[in-house]
C-alpha cells in the first residue's frame, strides 16, 4: 500500500491494453500511488475516486481538461500513457500541467511518433535513412498507381498498429489486389473513427535485409537501449505478422551500433525528449534503416520477456526491475542508475493466428505440453473460446503469447518453436 | 497409498504462479494459506515445498484437491513443477495430513474478518461489478488476507487487475483495515465473456 507522501502516478490504459496487470503491478512493487485512467468508465470509480478516473481517450481537449480538473485534487507527479494514442494524450496532460515539473514529450514528437507520415517526413529531413515514400489517398485510382509505384513496395495504413494493413506488392496486380484491401480495412467503423488518417496511406519501398526490435529509454534526449531484439523469422511480405522476438541480438556489434546510432538519430529528428520508444529497424549492406519508431514501450505482452538489474547508489546489493517499472521510474524521477538487462537470453513468440482463414476458437490443445517444453517459462493464452481470430492483414490480435529464456539465443528460440509446434488450435 | 496412483495436473498462471490439481484431496477443512516457512511448520507438504532449492517460493493455497504455488525464482515451472509433485507424492503416500488445520485463534480471527469481507461484497463489490457482468467470489480468509475469484465478464477481462487492485482492494483497506492483503486465485485464461477484450496495444 502506497505512502500519503508517495508520489502519485496518472497510467493512461485503454481497456484493450494488454498491459494492464503489468503496469498495476509494477506501481504496486514501487509503492506509488497510482491512478489509473481509462475510456471507459470502472464500475468502481465513484467509490474510489483518487484511483480511477474516466478520461476522454477520443478527444484530447476534455480529457486534458478531465485531467486538469483531476490533478488540482490529486497532484500528479508522473504520466504516463502505455500505446500510440495514449503518449500522445501523456503528452498533452504533461504540457497542460507544467512540463518543468513533469517528464514528457513534445505533443509535436509525441504526435510524429503516432502518425507514420509525419513521422516519415521528419526522417526523410534529418536525413535518417528511412524508406522512400508517397502518401496517397484512399480515392485515388488504384490502377492509375500501380503504374507510377516502383517494386517491391509496401502499402502501409497511416494509424494501425501490429502491422495491421502493411501489406508487400511486387507488381500492379499485386498493388491493386493490396489496395483493395486496406481500402475495406479502413473503412472498418473502429478505424475510420480516427477521421482523416484513415482516409490516406503510405506507398514506401520495401527494403530488404534483417529486422530487429529495438526497446529503448530516452532521458533529455539521449536513447538507451534497454534490448535489441533479433526477428529470426523473415518478415519478407506478403504481411507482416510479427512472430519471434529474441534478445540479445546475434548481429555482429558494428551493426548493433549502426542500429542503436540510427534509432539516436530518429529520436533527435522526431523531438522525443523523455520516455520509452521502441523501434523497429532494418540492416542490410548499406546499414540500418528506420522503418518506425513508437513512443512507447513494446507491445502486448511482449515486455515480460524483458528484466533489468539495478545498482543504486553503490549499494551491492541488486534489484531486478520489470519493464514497466522502469518506465515508471522514469516518469516519476526516481533513479535508474547501472540499468542493465539481465545476463539470460530471452524471447517470446507471437503466437500466429492458425490456419489461414482464422475463424472461431473453440479451444487450444497442448497448452501443458508446450510448458513443459525445457527454457520455456509460460504459454499465455490470451484469446478467450468463442473469439474471432482473424489473420493478418486484417486481424491485428495474436491468440496467445509464448515466452522462454535461457543460456543462447539459439536455445530460446529453438524452445520457442518447439513450444508453438505442440499447440493446436481448434476452430471452427 | 501407492504414489504412483496420484495423479497431478500443473497448470501455470504465470510465471510466478501455478496451480497443482491433484486427483487426491490435500486438506479437507478449508482453505490455508502459507506465506512464510515458519507458517508452514507442522504442514508437511507446506514444509517440504517451501524447502525445494532455488525456487522461492512465497505463498502456498491450499484447498481441496488444488494447491497454488507463488514462487519468486525465475526457474521455469517445468523445472520447480517436478519438485512440487514428488513433495505431493510423498506427502500424501505418508499417511499422514498432508496440512495442519489453522490454529483455533487465527480460525476466530478469521472468521471475523471472513463475515466483515463477505458482507462488504455482498453489498457494495458484486452489485458494482455486476454493473459489468461481473462477480467477486470470497473463497477464504487466512491470515487476514482476502482470497477471492473473479467470475462472469471479470474473468479474463483487460482491466482485471484495475478492478482488484483500484477497486476491491481500495475498499477493502477503507472498510475493513484489517485485511493484508488480497490474492486473485482466478484462472482468467478460461474466461470465455470477458468485459473488455485485450488486443495488441
Amino acid at each position: 500500500m502506497p505512502r500519503p507522501s508517495s508520489p502519485r502516478l496518472l497510467l493512461l490504459l485503454p481497456t484493450t491494453t494488454y498491459r494492464t496487470a503489468a503496469f498495476v503491478e509494477a506501481a504496486r512493487r514501487l509503492g506509488v500511488a497510482l491512478t489509473v485512467a481509462s475510456d471507459e468508465p470502472s464500475t468502481f470509480e465513484s467509490s474510489q475516486p483518487a484511483g480511477l478516473l474516466t478520461l476522454d481517450f477520443a478527444h484530447l481537449d476534455r480529457a486534458v481538461e478531465q485531467a486538469a480538473v483531476f490533478a488540482r485534487e490529486h497532484p500528479i507527479a508522473g504520466v504516463v500513457g502505455v500505446d500510440d494514442d495514449t503518449a500522445v494524450l501523456a503528452a498533452v496532460i504533461v504540457e497542460r500541467l507544467g512540463a518543468r515539473e513533469l517528464k514528457g514529450n513534445p505533443v509535436t514528437a509525441a504526435l510524429a511518433a503516432r502518425d507514420k507520415h509525419r513521422q516519415r517526413v521528419l526522417l526523410a529531413e534529418h536525413g535518417v535513412p528511412a524508406p522512400a515514400f508517397e502518401l496517397h489517398a484512399l480515392e485515388e485510382d488504384p490502377a492509375g498507381l500501380a503504374h507510377r509505384v516502383r517494386y517491391p513496395c509496401v502499402l502501409k495504413p497511416l494509424r494501425l498498429s501490429a502491422s495491421r494493413g502493411v501489406m508487400r506488392a511486387d507488381d500492379g496486380a499485386g498493388f491493386v489486389s493490396a489496395f483493395g484491401r486496406l481500402k475495406a480495412i479502413l473503412k472498418q467503423p473502429d478505424v475510420a473513427a480516427c477521421g482523416e488518417p484513415a482516409r490516406h496511406f503510405l506507398v514506401e519501398d520495401f527494403v530488404p535485409g534483417v529486422e530487429v526490435a529495438l526497446e529503448g529509454l530516452v532521458a533529455d534526449g539521449c536513447l538507451r537501449v534497454l534490448a535489441l531484439f533479433d526477428k529470426p523469422d523473415p518478415l519478407d511480405g506478403p504481411f507482416f505478422e510479427e512472430t519471434i522476438y529474441v534478445t540479445p541480438s546475434r548481429l555482429p556489434e558494428r551493426a548493433e551500433r549502426a542500429i542503436a546510432a540510427c534509432a539516436q538519430a530518429a529520436v533527435t529528428a522526431l523531438g522525443i525528449r523523455e520516455g520509452p520508444v521502441h523501434a523497429e529497424l532494418r540492416h542490410n549492406d548499406r546499414g540500418a534503416w528506420l522503418i518506425e519508431l513508437a513512443a512507447r514501450p513494446i507491445g502486448g505482452r511482449c515486455g515480460a520477456v524483458l528484466r533489468f538489474e539495478t545498482r543504486e547508489g553503490g549499494n551491492a546489493k541488486r534489484e531486478t526491475l520489470s519493464l514497466e517499472e522502469v518506465v515508471i521510474r522514469h516518469a516519476l524521477g526516481m533513479p535508474l542508475t547501472a540499468l542493465e538487462r539481465e545476463q539470460r537470453a530471452a524471447g517470446v513468440m507471437m503466437i500466429p493466428v492458425p490456419g489461414t482463414g482464422g475463424g472461431v476458437l473453440r479451444e487450444v490443445r497442448g497448452v501443458a505440453e508446450a510448458r513443459a517444453v525445457p527454457l520455456v517459462e509460460d504459454v499465455a493464452i490470451t484469446a478467450h473460446r468463442g473469439q474471432t481470430l482473424v489473420p493478418w492483414p486484417e486481424g491485428s490480435r495474436y491468440p496467445g503469447f509464448i515466452f522462454a529464456r535461457g543460456e543462447t539465443p539459439e536455445a530460446v528460440e529453438a524452445a520457442l518453436r518447439m513450444a508453438h509446434r505442440r499447440l493446436q488450435f481448434v476452430t471452427g | 497409498m501407492n504414489p504412483d496412483e496420484i495423479r497431478i495436473t500443473a497448470e501455470p498462471i504465470d510465471t510466478a504462479r501455478c496451480k497443482f490439481l491433484v486427483s487426491q484431496p490435500l486438506h479437507t477443512a478449508g482453505v490455508r494459506r502459507f506465506s512464510s516457512p515458519e507458517e508452514a511448520k507442522g504442514s508437511p507438504l507446506a514444509e517440504a515445498i517451501f524447502a525445494i532449492p532455488g525456487a522461492a517460493v512465497a505463498e502456498l493455497i491450499v484447498s481441496g484437491n488444488l494447491i497454488t504455488v507463488v514462487k519468486g525464482s525465475a526457474t521455469p515451472w517445468p523445472a520447480v513443477g517436478k519438485s512440487i509433485g514428488a513433495a505431493i507424492r510423498s506427502a500424501l503416500a505418508s499417511g499422514a495430513p498432508p496440512i495442519a488445520p489453522k490454529p483455533a485463534a487465527a480460525v476466530a480471527d478469521d472468521d471475523t474478518l471472513y463475515d466483515r469481507v463477505a458482507g462488504l461484497f455482498d453489498s457494495e463489490v458484486n452489485p458494482m461489478v455486476a454493473r459489468h457482468g461481473g462477480r467477486v467470489e470470497l473463497i477464504d480468509v487466512q491470515d487476514a488476507v482476502v482470497m477471492l475469484r473473479m467470475g462472469g465478464g471479470c474473468q479474463g477481462c483487460g482491466m482485471a487487475d484495475v478492478t482488484l487492485r483500484q477497486g476491491i482492494e481500495a475498499m477493502l483497506q477503507q472498510h475493513v483495515p484489517e485485511v493484508k492483503g488480497v490474492v486473485d486465485i482466478t484462472d482468467h485464461s478460461a474466461g470465455t465473456d470477458p468485459y473488455f477484450a485485450a488486443a495488441k496495444k
